[in-house]
């Protein structure tokens, strides 16, 4: 029989039992999909990670109040109070070369009637590259430390995706809300004019991406904190000092001040992403094995029911080998379609699942190493993973067609023309 | 009349069919069945013969040892000289498509395609061009008074048409021997009738051979020659 014969019988097949056919295709698609998805989000989320970890400086510690393991999860309470004379002691251990404190908190911004809800971080900003040595601002801007009106804006603040118009320009006044209880429980409100002299260019640093930055002072006065900073950003000789320089900071206050080195958070991140994905990997590739079986049951079912037509097709000539090709094409066709279907939702359901904007908390002091949500990462979908997802379902399709093809073309022509 | 063929007649060029000493015996719970005990007969080329016997008497097992569905125990059968179980499977297979045509009692049509696939079939198999495939089934359906239906799905067709796609497809090849079993058993009187008349019609006026089975014996003495088969053997072979 020529190849496109058994193509169109096996086709004709598929077609005639329509229901069970887009059942078994779409057991397929699940675990394809499924696949697709994975791979995709688990790559954007490694391709994110890895930015946000070139893009840190390696010799900084971030200390904060409050036990924090180096990946950073927070005691429930404070039992330290971050102020200038922390700070001070700090500055003075070995190999420690700066420390810049920080407040931080959540604000509203007002461009215009525009208004946005962004991180806040008060700070010396000339210290920005302490954390960020290749941080760079757009054209114009200027960084006024002393300025208690001035403001530094991240770059998706200034231009928002999706706008075509920038949120805010250099030089334009800022209207910052800060909403807070008072003693009483009352919600009160702090607002405050800034005159944006900065703005940053893409760091790669989604938190500094979408932060402000104020003077200290300014933030302090404006969050309420009373001094208090909210984390510490410790610069060490280099980053062979790092550990060191923890170790001594833990020696002095022990459990009661939480330490972070970004680094070390986002590599253990990163190891966690990759060990999850692996697993949620082998969930797909069950649903796949899952699909599979069901090609199982219906080319089987398919062969019991079609025992006469297989019969039949034997007793006027068939060779073994067509009827053995015929069911196999059957699962190919399966297969094929359940691939090629399970990949095309799986990336638009990639980019759907990451197309939802969702808030990401701080890290420790506002620009620590935070994990970033789902939608932070924009999935990436790698041609040759596709070819693989693509491959191995289509190879899980016709393997599972192997016995139930097999089985047809072993029958005995006689046996299957006396079969009901 | 035990019609047992002469040595030349096994390579004769008249001769369609040659069954030489053929005897199956199956291994049941029971015991040894013997089903076909040494069974010998020629039929030749253009021959209507008819197979007759009670029920359980061996004779849609001889058909299928002459459609090569099932090997004998011992003995050779021959169609147009060829020792069809001498093959291997493959070849066999390739021997019936090429050299036997199939009719079913209950038609065996692929009823998910139309009236055309069905009978282009053994052509489509044979690894027939579709055009000259789609040109012969044409042909015979047209023959066969079913060529409007070409289109159509078997299940729409009454009995009777069904039966006459399953003739054409029986035909599609150019079989040199059509085996027939009970070809009007599912069908009624008439339309029976009318079935049996068209195999008359391709054996006498198209030189077909054909050998059927029925349990018909008015269908039977209509045939050129009446083989009945009793507990596996030939009790009588009639020139009808």
């Amino acid at each position: 029989m020529n190849p496109s014969d058994i193509f169109s019988l096996a086709y004709d097949a598929l077609v005639d039992r329509k229901v069970r056919t887009i059942l078994t295709v779409l057991m397929v698609v699940l675990g394809a999909s499924l696949v697709v998805v994975i791979n995709g989000l688990s790559a954007g989320q490694s391709a994110f990670l890895q930015k946000q970890l070139s893009s840190l400086a390696s010799n900084v510690i971030y200390a904060s109040s409050g036990q924090r393991s180096y990946y950073g999860g927070e005691s429930s309470q404070a039992s330290l109070i971050v102020n200038d004379v922390i700070a001070n002691k700090i500055r003075t251990l070995p190999y420690v070369t700066d420390v810049v404190p920080q407040y931080s908190g959540s604000v509203t911004i007002d461009s215009y009637g525009n208004v946005q809800h962004v991180s806040v971080v008060g700070m010396d900003p000339t210290k920005l590259t302490v954390m960020l040595p290749n941080l760079v601002f757009v054209d114009g801007s200027t960084l006024a430390p002393n300025d208690r009106s001035a403001a530094v804006v991240g770059d998706t603040i200034a231009n928002p995706p999706g706008s075509t118009t920038p949120f805010v320009i250099v030089g334009q006044t800022l209207k910052i809300t800060y909403s807070y209880s008072d003693s009483t429980g009352k919600q009160q409100q702090e607002v405050r004019n800034f005159l944006v002299t900065a703005i940053m260019k893409p760091s790669g640093n989604t938190r500094i991406d979408n932060a402000l930055v104020i003077n200290s002072d300014a933030a302090n006065q404006l969050l309420r904190k009373s001094g208090r900073y909210d984390s510490l950003v410790i610069q060490t000789t280099d980053d062979t000092y790092v550990n060191t320089v923890q170790q001594e900071i833990t020696g002095i206050y022990g459990k009661n001040i939480g330490i972070t080195i970004p680094q070390a958070f986002l590599q253990v991140r990163q190891q966690t992403a990759q060990g999850n994905a692996m697993f949620v990997e082998m969930i797909g590739f069950i649903a796949l094995v899952v699909g599979a079986v069901g090609i199982v049951t219906t080319l089987y079912n398919s062969v019991t029911e079609r025992i006469r037509e297989i019969g039949t097709m034997k007793a006027i000539g068939a060779q073994n080998s067509s009827i053995l090709a015929l069911f196999l094409v059957e699962a190919a066709l399966i297969g094929v379609m359940g691939a090629t279907l399970g990949l095309a939702i799986g990336v638009v359901g990639g980019y759907a699942m990451t197309s939802f904007p969702s808030h990401t908390a701080g890290g420790p002091g506002g620009f620590g190493p935070g994990g970033g949500s789902i939608s932070s990462f924009p999935p990436i979908f790698l041609p040759e993973d596709l070819i693989k997802v693509w491959l191995l379902s289509v190879s899980l399709a016709v393997g599972a067609g192997i016995f139930p093809a097999w089985k047809a073309s072993k029958l005995s022509p006689m046996v299957a023309l006396r079969r009901e | 009349m035990v019609n047992e063929p002469k040595p030349d007649e096994v390579n004769s060029n008249s001769t369609a069919l040659t069954v030489k000493n053929l005897s199956k015996i199956y291994d049941s719970a029971a015991g040894k069945v013997v089903a076909l005990d040494n069974i010998n007969f020629a039929v030749k080329k253009g021959e209507f013969v008819s197979i007759v016997g009670p029920s359980g008497s061996g004779k849609s097992t001889l058909l299928n040892m002459i459609g090569a569905l099932d090997r004998p125990t011992s003995g050779n059968v021959y169609i147009n000289d060829v020792d069809i179980f001498s093959l291997n499977d493959s070849d066999i297979a390739t021997m019936r498509n090429n050299l036997i045509g199939f009719i079913f009692q209950s038609f065996n049509l692929i009823n998910r395609t139309t009236v055309l696939k069905n009978v282009k079939l053994p052509g489509t198999i044979s690894g027939m061009s579709a055009s000259e495939a789609n040109e012969r089934a044409m042909r015979i359906l047209e023959a066969l008074g079913i060529a409007d239906k070409a289109t159509q799905k078997p299940v729409n067709l009454s009995g009777g048409q069904q039966q006459r796609v399953a003739i054409a497809r029986s035909l599609v090849n150019n079989p040199a021997i059509v085996l027939a079993d009970e070809p009007t058993g599912n069908l009624d009187t008439k339309t029976g009738e009318d079935v049996f008349d068209m195999l008359k019609t391709l054996s006498h006026k198209f030189k077909r051979t054909i050998i059927m089975v029925t349990h018909n014996p008015e269908l039977a003495e209509s045939t050129d020659r009446s083989i009945l088969i009793r507990d596996g053997r030939i009790d009588k072979d009639v020139i009808n």
